[in-house]
């Protein structure tokens, strides 16, 4: 799966967002992704990784995501 | 018991449950790793179960969380998070705080598996 594929779902759940995706092993499979977006603001962590693990649901569950790391920040 | 209720029964009544990929001496992916890492740096008392000897394991804890990876992390019955925000807690010092709030500050640090 190609970086691009995960940005693009993330820019749709995240339209304010800057969004960074690398992938870690250069296989597809492994990747870290940072979000930083108002829809952040005033949720604790868990809800905040919650949602980008929304906005990756279809690859996370079809296991063309092997690994995800994530880092996650509002705005205010 | 169910498997979910006996799941359900690890998070509720261990004050750290960890599920991971395979066991502490053994684990079998790097996230699992970490986590297992930030607990002990944080001198948790760790009970882990290991979530691959039956993919139903995984199923019904990730119904339970509404978290679909592993590892995961509880603390007193709740979700603190995956791998990442073990880290982060850790790194900020509240991972710290949280647990002399609950554990009281000379927890003993022990590691044991748990079987559902």
């Amino acid at each position: 799966m190609a970086t691009d594929v995960i940005r693009g779902l993330l820019e749709r759940s995240f339209p304010d967002g800057t969004i960074n995706v690398v992938d870690r092993t250069g296989t597809g499979d492994h990747f870290q992704v940072s979000v930083t977006s108002g829809s952040f603001n005033g949720l604790s962590l868990v809800e905040q990784h919650r949602l980008v693990n929304r906005a990756l649901a279809e690859p996370l569950g079809n296991g063309s995501i092997h690994e995800l790391r994530i880092t996650t920040k509002g705005t205010a | 018991m169910t498997l979910r209720e006996q799941i359900k029964h690890v998070i509720d009544t261990e004050p750290v449950a960890v599920f991971i990929k395979g066991t502490p001496q053994m684990p079998a992916c790097g996230n699992s790793l970490r986590a297992l890492q930030a607990l002990h740096k944080a001198g948790a008392p760790v009970s882990v179960v290991n979530v691959l000897p039956d993919p139903q394991i995984r199923q019904e804890l990730s119904a339970i969380s509404d978290w679909p990876t592993i590892p995961q992390v509880f603390v007193k019955g709740e979700l603190i998070g995956g791998a990442d925000i073990t880290e982060e807690l850790f790194a900020s010092g509240e991972l710290m705080r949280k647990l002399d709030e609950i554990l009281g500050s000379d927890r003993d640090s022990s590691v044991k598996l748990v079987a559902v």
